[in-house]
């Protein structure tokens, strides 16, 4: 595109800093509330009052604000679950089955003690919780690493395996929680049994403590990346699966240690959603939306480019975004799914940025772009 | 006595002509000013080293690139090619270096593809009445029912030249035609060749290296060097020293030093070595060899006899089905690569931007590649990039990578400069064997010297140095001992004290000599 | 048992169409792990229109004229701009199932029209979608438009300098594909099972997925696979038909997935591999660019 003697030139991105990564996403995220703003409008909402309506009751009022936390915590957990095999270059959609496999592996504890047939754990909380921890991870870490061994070892797509694996598990949990189930509650069909009261996760300031794990966990993971030996052998594998055995990376070990690596994470947030979220405590009979939900992590890990630490924030916003959204559609009277369409538009919106990852617009004067000189080190040889 | 072919041939039309074609690229001018006449029955060779601008013309004329400037006529018009499309129609064919054919389909298939008389139905009897017309006239045999994987590079190259000769080219560009070629092979191929020639067909071969052959096949010659028409010749009065210096621009000396190095210990010992390629064919047949410490173990073979699959069996990225491995006396047949690095292989992989490099890693991360495993580097799996970098910026000065600094992505290297940093990432960790795979393709006359001094010099320090090379001359050059590869075997085993070129090209074609050496 | 072998086969129609569609697009080198998101856009969409028109021919033509629209904005994304065909088919997905929740919900409940008849106890999409196998299949394999599919698929560059145009050639084949995924979406929503709910394709989309990948990229291989699965789903379904009181229902519904993942698994063994070789199109989910 031509203005005046200067031009409008579509070029490869050299290299992309931290920077105009974080521009590209901020910019995503906006293009795409605007794009959202068309259904508000459709559907007679006016959509500036809309969105002062979603985050001010995400982020500022006394019953949403926890509500966000809660979600924040899952979201987290659920984006670097997708960030580990992300960075191998794998592709976990199975957050879903992962975290129903984390919650069944606590219930199926708290069962074999005791707390389906006495509503009580005789065991003190202070022992049962950091095993319910271990089992949630080790349920899904179990679950994700099939998927990682099928990848790794037979070369099956990682996204078909996953998403079957998510209806594997959502039908086994209806199968524990319903029509007789192991884990089925007292009082009738649909649900699980209840938490014992003691066995609540503990509250700090009014928040589950998973807000911490979860946090921590994210921290580590950076360090991981950026510091460890197993973080580099993750990022090679990543960008090169072909180098990194020349390096002498393990093909079959790496993809199962990275699932495994996310099973944990999914695993820890069906815990949180199931055992430690105020007011739930127990796999409710509509789990298919929270394993639902999951979806978001992989948004958020693609907004946050794969960065742990990036991912905080941005889950956070997306925390308070589905809360929000499913708060005014109860106010403002709107169809049910304004938060499920919300996560449509902001995939599909991210999914056209990305092409700004690889390309930049540039403006350039004529007479510049025909004796360039490149500030490439790169002598990009024609001849190659 | 081209004197008379090319008195002949030079009053033919002039079916291509460029015009001061060019074109740049950010820092790089790729084409200067280039002007360029082909008439019709002429062989006119085009020579130039890499990075001359080579490929950058070729692309332009079959129209996958568009100058900046200038103008191209064919048969007098003035054109502008857009797209191969608009090449092919004028009657531009090509046959690429690297095989522009789909492996899974059959030659037939590859032949009639994008031909417009192919018909909606697909019609294979009439395209094969009139390939078998296209083989009969040029003496080319081939099975149109093969599928192309099977195929050897000399008869993927037969099924382009086809190719193009269906689409009705008159005018012929082949990349590089005898490089992928054995002796007797080209032989054949230049035959062909200068039929097509007689029959009134332009041809036009884009040569590097092997001056002889452009001398006698050719009837002109045009030279480039840095984007520019340096000479344009008559072959009958070209020689071989005046090419050389038209492309290098330079007296080039066509020859390394060859120190006699006390052989110690053997290092690598193979035994009855067999493997499958990728396609699950026999590609590395009962292969037994043994280089020593202080040697240079050269093989020598035309692409995809089994030297690749050799070479990964080594270094632990393909499985011996068959066979014994030693490395220092101690077998590692079907050790883990990682096992394999630490015992003291070090592997330079043919292809370095797939294998040997990672494209978005900084040159720090690229070092780390072979060393993220050493106890010295990483401790308690935490990694000490300080120290890497230290490393790299060491080997960087001592290598004369041209690079700014260390953070650098490898993808932003040109070729020469990143093979540097992964022989001199490879030659650091002192390895005890070196397995350098087509270690020089695609490099420069000065980078290519550098190279092969580095694999001399760890030859010197008592390293066990197995090379692999398509240049015959290179294996001559620098090697202790010469195996010929042929279809999985080793043809023989020969001291480079004694070898001679002719029966060593003999042999790479397949020609067996009934004398083990070693 | 007729009605449970006329629903089966109803059922393999369906993925037999969505999986056909995505045959097509992964010949030309597209991987479109979208299926999911424009089937139920297709059934959506499909849904409303013929429920407002009162016409099952306008609900069929939004169908497959909103799978175009999805295939040429799978193709925008990949083929035009590049990005990873992977990231670009997971927006689609996650796009239907976000949007078609929330712009169906108030069309939830039954479609309330006459059922489409049956043609000799047949669905006649049933036999739609055997006619098209054998066309597909005729196309790819005999003719020179499916040489030219199946050369962008297998190497886009040899496609270009033999005069291929490779771009509007993958263009092509992900919006037919994409017409074929909404058709099939439609299938479902307006004959199978006319009834709009939250979500609910329960992942035909990725068994259909699974099908392409296991169908060796023949149409014929693929119509026996989808044939076996609509019965494996309808038996699922109605496991009291053939083994009352084996398993509770919920365990039956695992079980299209469960083989879905065995038959990966056989099919990816070293065995399987030498025996029948790799199929698979050499480009596929590799972005192309020229020159």
């Amino acid at each position: 595109m031509k203005i005046g003697a200067r031009e409008l030139k579509v070029e490869k991105r050299p290299s992309l800093s931290g920077w105009h990564a974080a521009l590209i996403s901020i910019a995503a995220l906006l293009v795409a509330l605007l794009l959202f703003s068309i259904l508000f409008i459709v559907s007679g909402v006016d959509p500036l009052e809309a969105y002062k309506g979603i985050i001010s009751y995400a982020f500022l009022n006394q019953f949403g604000l926890p509500l966000t936390i809660n979600r924040f915590i899952f979201l987290l957990l659920c984006t670097n679950a997708f960030i580990i095999p992300y960075r191998a270059g794998l592709w976990n959609i199975g957050m879903t089955g992962q975290l129903y496999m984390g919650a069944l592996a606590v219930f199926g504890v708290l069962a074999l003690l005791g707390a389906r047939r006495n509503g009580a754990v005789a065991v003190p909380p202070l022992v049962v919780i950091p095993i319910l921890l271990v089992v949630a991870a080790a349920g899904g870490a179990a679950y994700a690493a099939i998927a990682g061994g099928l990848k790794g070892k037979y070369n099956i797509n990682e996204i078909v395996i996953t998403m079957i694996m998510n209806f594997i598990a959502f039908w086994l949990v209806s199968f524990m929680i319903k029509e007789g189930g192991a884990f089925m509650g007292r009082g009738g069909e649909g649900e699980s049994f209840q938490l014992p009261a003691n066995i609540n996760a503990p509250l700090i300031a009014g928040v589950p403590f998973t807000l911490f794990v979860a946090l921590g966990l994210a921290l580590l993971l950076n360090f991981m990346f950026a510091r460890t030996k197993l973080g580099f052998q993750i990022r090679a594998y990543g960008k090169s699966p072909a180098a990194a055995r020349y390096a002498g990376i393990n093909p079959v070990r790496l993809p199962i240690l990275v699932f495994a690596l996310g099973g944990i994470m999914a695993g820890l947030a069906g815990y949180h959603y199931f055992a430690a979220v105020p007011g739930v405590y127990k796999i409710t009979g509509n789990y298919g939306y929270y394993g639902d939900l999951a979806f978001y992590g992989i948004i958020c890990g693609l907004i946050a480019m794969g960065n742990p630490i990036a991912s905080i924030p941005v889950a956070l916003l997306f925390g308070g975004l589905s809360i929000g959204g499913r708060y005014i559609q109860g106010k403002l009277h709107m169809s049910f799914g304004v938060d499920y369409a919300l996560l449509g538009v902001l995939m599909i919106t991210l999914v056209g940025f990305q092409y700004f990852y690889n390309n930049q617009i540039v403006l350039k004067s004529n007479r510049e772009s025909s004796k360039e000189e490149s500030l490439d080190v790169g002598v990009h040889s024609p001849e190659s | 006595m081209h004197e008379e072919l090319l008195a002949g041939r030079v009053r033919g039309s002039t079916v291509l002509e460029l015009r001061g074609i060019t074109k740049r690229y950010p820092g790089v001018v790729a084409n200067d000013a280039i002007d360029f006449e082909m008439r019709a029955g002429e062989i006119h060779a085009i020579l130039g080293e890499n990075g001359a601008g080579k490929t950058t013309l070729m692309k332009i004329v079959y129209g996958l690139m568009q100058p900046d400037e200038g103008e191209i006529y064919v048969g007098g018009q003035k054109v502008k090619l857009q797209s191969p499309l608009d090449a092919i129609q004028l009657g531009i064919g090509m046959v690429h270096q690297n095989r522009k054919l789909v492996n899974a389909h059959t030659v037939m298939e590859n032949i009639i593809l994008g031909h417009p008389n192919a018909g909606r139905v697909l019609n294979l009897k009439r395209a094969e009445e009139e390939i078998d017309e296209l083989c009969r006239r040029y003496g080319f045999s081939v099975d149109l029912k093969a599928s192309v994987w099977q195929l050897s590079e000399g008869e993927k190259q037969v099924v382009e030249i086809l190719k193009a000769l269906h689409r009705g080219a008159k005018i012929l560009i082949l990349d590089e035609p005898t490089s992928a070629l054995a002796p007797p092979e080209t032989k054949k191929l230049l035959t062909s060749v200068e039929a097509m020639a007689d029959d009134e067909l332009a041809i036009i071969p884009f040569i590097t290296h092997k001056l002889p052959i452009v001398l006698s096949t050719s009837h002109r010659i045009t030279v480039l060097r840095r984007g520019r028409v340096i000479a344009r010749v008559d072959t009958a009065r070209a020689t071989e020293q005046s090419l050389a210096r038209e492309m290098v621009g330079r007296e080039v000396m066509f020859q390394v030093e060859r120190p006699v190095v006390e052989t110690g210990k053997p290092v690598l010992q193979v035994e009855k070595l067999s493997a499958l390629s990728s396609r699950g064919f026999m590609a590395v047949k009962d292969v037994s060899f043994t280089v020593r410490e202080g040697e240079i173990f050269g093989i020598a073979g035309v692409s995809g006899n089994g030297q690749h699959e050799l070479a990964e069996v080594l270094a632990g990225l393909r499985k011996a089905e068959a066979g014994k491995v030693t490395l220092d006396g101690t077998e590692i047949t079907d050790a883990l690569p990682i096992k394999r690095w630490q015992a003291g292989l070090g592997y330079i992989p043919s292809e370095r931007n797939e294998v040997g490099s990672i494209g978005d890693f900084t040159l720090v991360e690229n070092v780390a590649m072979n060393y993220y495993f050493d106890d010295t580097f990483t401790h308690r799996g935490i990694m000490d990039y300080g120290s890497i970098r230290k490393l790299t910026e060491d080997l960087i000065a001592d290598y004369g990578v041209a690079t700014p600094n260390a953070d650098v992505k490898g993808k932003n290297l040109s070729g020469g400069n990143l093979q540097k940093i992964i022989l001199a990432r490879v030659l650091n960790r002192n390895p005890r064997l070196v397995i350098a795979n087509l270690p020089t393709q695609g490099l420069d006359v000065g980078a290519t010297e550098f190279v092969q001094n580095k694999l001399i010099e760890a030859k010197k320090n008592k390293a066990a140095v197995l090379l692999i090379s398509e240049d015959l001359d290179e294996i001559m050059a620098i090697s202790d001992w010469i195996a010929p590869m042929y279809e999985g075997e080793f043809m023989a085993i020969v001291s480079a004290d004694n070898a001679d070129r002719e029966q060593i090209g003999a042999m790479m074609a397949g020609l067996r000599l009934e004398r083990q050496e070693q | 048992m007729w009605e449970f072998i006329a629903r089966s086969l109803e059922a393999s129609t369906i993925f037999t169409l969505a999986a056909l569609g995505e045959l097509l697009g992964q010949r030309s080198g597209i991987l479109n792990v979208g299926i999911e998101g424009i089937m139920l856009f297709g059934a959506t969409f499909g849904f409303m229109a013929a429920q407002n028109s009162d016409s099952y021919a306008v609900g069929f033509a939004v169908a497959i004229l909103v799978g175009a629209l999805l295939g040429s904005l799978h193709g925008f994304f990949s083929i035009t701009l590049g990005v990873d065909q992977v990231v670009s088919g997971m927006g689609i997905w996650i796009l239907g199932f976000g949007l078609t929740t929330f712009i169906g919900n108030p069309y939830t409940g039954p479609l309330g029209m006459d059922r489409i008849p049956t043609i000799a106890g047949f669905s006649p999409f049933f036999i739609l979608s055997v006619v098209l196998v054998a066309v597909m299949w005729f196309v790819l394999a005999k003719t020179s438009l499916g040489l030219r599919i199946r050369s962008v698929g297998e190497n886009p560059s040899v496609a270009e300098v033999s005069g291929i145009n490779v771009a509007r050639t993958r263009y092509m084949c992900v919006v037919v594909g994409g017409m074929l995924m909404g058709f099939a979406g439609a299938v479902y929503s307006l004959d199978y099972n006319p009834v709009w709910n939250y979500n609910f394709l329960m992942g035909w989309g990725f068994i259909a997925l699974a099908l392409v990948f296991f169908s060796l990229w023949n149409p014929w291989i693929l119509l026996g696979g989808s044939l076996l699965f609509g019965f494996l789903w309808q038996l699922s379904l109605n496991p009291q038909l053939f083994l009352p009181g084996v398993f509770s229902r919920y365990i039956w519904r695992t079980v299209p997935f469960v083989i879905t993942l065995l038959v990966l698994l056989v099919m990816s063994t070293k065995w399987f591999r030498a025996k029948w070789g790799s199929a698979k199109p050499e480009a596929l989910g590799e972005p192309y660019v020229k020159g």
